[in-house]
């Protein structure tokens, strides 16, 4: 059944659409049979599975899409089988998952069905291997839809972890992976009415299609993460953490630091301490050249060119001279928005850099930068100051705030703080998503309550008559409800 | 485990237990044996099966093919497994009474 998974692109259409479709049905119908104890024995050998090939798959997308590196993929590829299957492993995801006895209310969790998982070509093995850890915790099957610049690596992934599910008595086809699919098969499987769900992580095209398939799905927004530096920071440990952040996998996280925002006083400091760390700050000309090699005007999307290359690679790309040492590229700007290309999300190691008066005008700032493409995504803020931290947040449209950690591992969990380990992030209704959770197993399924009898005692003792007096407001009402109670 | 049934009228397989991948593996070429060799309706008999996996599913659709969907049933079919058929969709194809 193995070689069968795979859809080529010679085949038509509504054909391959609708085996895959029936397939996927099948599977979810021997899913619905299954325990707990059997789904967790093939979460487990998928995990390991997927784990044990962790830096084979790494270098498999390095090679393949020439994006980020590969020690760290290595580490995403950790984050989505070690880091995830730890935070799911226990969850119970299989017939009653609670019971209240005072309340009357026993949840039963059920399956959702087929899932379509659109996968990026920045993360094409973890995020692969996230999703299908997910599905299959949650007896879902999962079709695998890799982005075109990275169908092998996206497909030995799933390859790989429907081999180690099978070994378990896995449903058959509980895995199916596309090749390279036309815009119409890809329309086509998202909107099959045996599809339960969509979830969407890559490019805004393909996110606004699956929220347009009418098939429920879980897309993310795109980011575009201020991070503020503010008085009461540790300076060189702030410096330290967002070069973690921002040069891991050369910056391909979503939730990377895209524009710093420092208070005046502050911005010396902090340039000196990016220098100590071979961060180049650039000229306005240099500027205005990198805008060119990694912004699309025309598009108003960054360039595929930039994404995932380091700092002196780009550097060359813009006729800019920076030792092959540099880690990151700094370009100091005055403004936000369209006119300001590097204001804008870029998945590479260029960080915007902004001079703020005082706090408010920082925090003005980092509302101007999330309100630019990044809505309900991320931001970031190094401070030791409670008030100012819950003041920054409160004014803030994002579905994460991370305190004094680097953005990217922070947003994606597990591994700063005790978010779920997720490689889809929710962004609220800012950024078209119905939650701004870090999605996980509680997501993936459909929860069933058997409700009994508890009567609400007021309702039951009051004179309903007086509902039909129209001399009794809501406050009169409401004290004669609530009498002796 | 497997029975056989066979009357004038159709074959009765009677399945027992779990019908999981290594089960369904070691029986289909004798189920199938078994039915080219009468020329009746095919009953699956599923009284006694708590499971059935893919497999168990592709020797019923392949069963409804060879026989033919009206010369095909399956009896005596568990709310568990009835399920399982329903979401497949199998239930439009093969008659489950």
């Amino acid at each position: 059944m193995m070689e069968t998974n795979v859809v080529s692109e010679t085949t038509s259409a509504p054909v391959d659409v609708n085996v895959i479709m029936e397939k996927a049905a099948c599977a979810a119908a021997v899913f619905s049979q299954l325990d707990q104890a059997h789904t967790d024995r093939i979460v487990r050998a998928v995990y390991e599975a997927g784990f044990n090939n962790r830096i084979l798959l790494a270098k498999h997308a390095v090679e393949e899409t020439g994006v980020g590196n590969w020690r760290d993929k290595v580490l995403k590829n950790v984050v989505a089988t070690q880091l995830v299957y730890d935070d799911i492993k226990d969850v119970k995801t299989v017939g009653i998952i609670s019971e209240d006895k005072e309340l009357g209310i026993t949840e039963i969790a059920q399956p959702l069905g087929p899932i379509f998982a659109v996968i990026p070509v920045t993360n094409p093995t973890s995020t692969v291997m996230f999703k299908i850890l997910i599905a299959l915790k949650t007896r879902n099957p999962i079709i695998i839809h890799p982005h075109s610049r990275a169908i092998q690596c996206s497909q030995e992934a799933a390859r790989i972890c429907y081999n180690a599910a099978l070994a378990e008595d896995a449903p058959e086809d509980c895995i199916q992976w596309l090749d390279k699919t036309s815009r119409d098969e890809t329309h086509a499987l998202m909107q099959h009415p045996k599809l339960a769900l969509i979830l969407a992580t890559g490019g805004g095209s393909l996110v606004n299609a699956a929220y347009s398939s009418g098939t429920p799905a879980l897309g993310v927004g795109a980011g575009n993460v201020p991070v503020f530096i503010e008085r009461s920071a540790d300076i060189p440990f702030a410096v330290e953490q967002i070069l973690i952040s921002k040069t891991f996998d050369n910056g391909t996280v979503c939730a990377s630091e895209q524009a710093l925002v420092v208070e005046r006083p502050l911005a010396e400091r902090v340039i000196e301490e990016f220098k100590k760390r071979n961060a180049r700050v650039l000229s306005e000309d240099e500027v205005r050249r990198l805008e060119k090699v990694a912004y699309d005007a025309e598009r108003m999307i960054m360039t595929m060119a930039v994404v995932g290359k380091t700092a002196p690679e780009i550097a060359k790309m813009a006729g800019i001279d920076v030792p092959p040492e540099t880690t990151l590229l700094i370009a100091p700007l005055d403004g936000i928005g369209r006119a300001h290309p590097l204001s804008a999300e870029i998945l590479a190691p260029i960080l915007a850099f902004y001079v703020a008066e005082d706090f408010e005008h920082a925090v003005n700032l980092c509302i101007d930068l999330n309100y630019f493409g990044g809505i309900g995504h991320t931001v970031s803020l190094f401070s030791n100051d409670e008030k100012k931290i819950k003041t920054f947040a409160s004014v803030m449209n994002a579905g994460r705030v991370v305190v004094n950690m680097p953005s990217s591992q922070g947003a994606v969990g597990g591994i700063y703080n005790t978010l779920h380990p997720s490689f889809t992030l929710g962004c609220g209704t800012g950024g078209k998503n119905i939650t701004t959770d870090n999605i996980t197993t509680k997501h993936l399924l459909n929860i069933q309550r058997i409700s009994r009898r508890r009567v609400n005692r007021r309702l039951e003792s009051f004179d309903k008559a007086r509902y039909l007096d129209e001399s009794l407001d809501a406050k009169a009402i409401e004290k004669e409800f609530n009498r002796n109670f | 485990m497997i029975s056989y049934i066979a009357g004038t009228e159709n074959l009765i397989c009677r399945f027992e237990d779990r019908m999981d991948t290594v089960q369904c593996l070691a029986s289909e070429k004798e189920i199938f044996g078994k039915i080219q060799s009468v020329g009746t309706p095919i009953v699956f008999d599923l009284e006694k099966v708590a499971y059935i996996a893919s497999s168990f599913l592709r020797i019923c659709i392949r069963a409804c093919k060879e026989v033919g969907a009206e010369r095909f049933s399956l009896i005596h079919v568990c709310p568990e497994i009835k399920k399982v058929f329903k979401i497949a969709s199998l239930d439009r194809q093969i008659n489950i009474q």
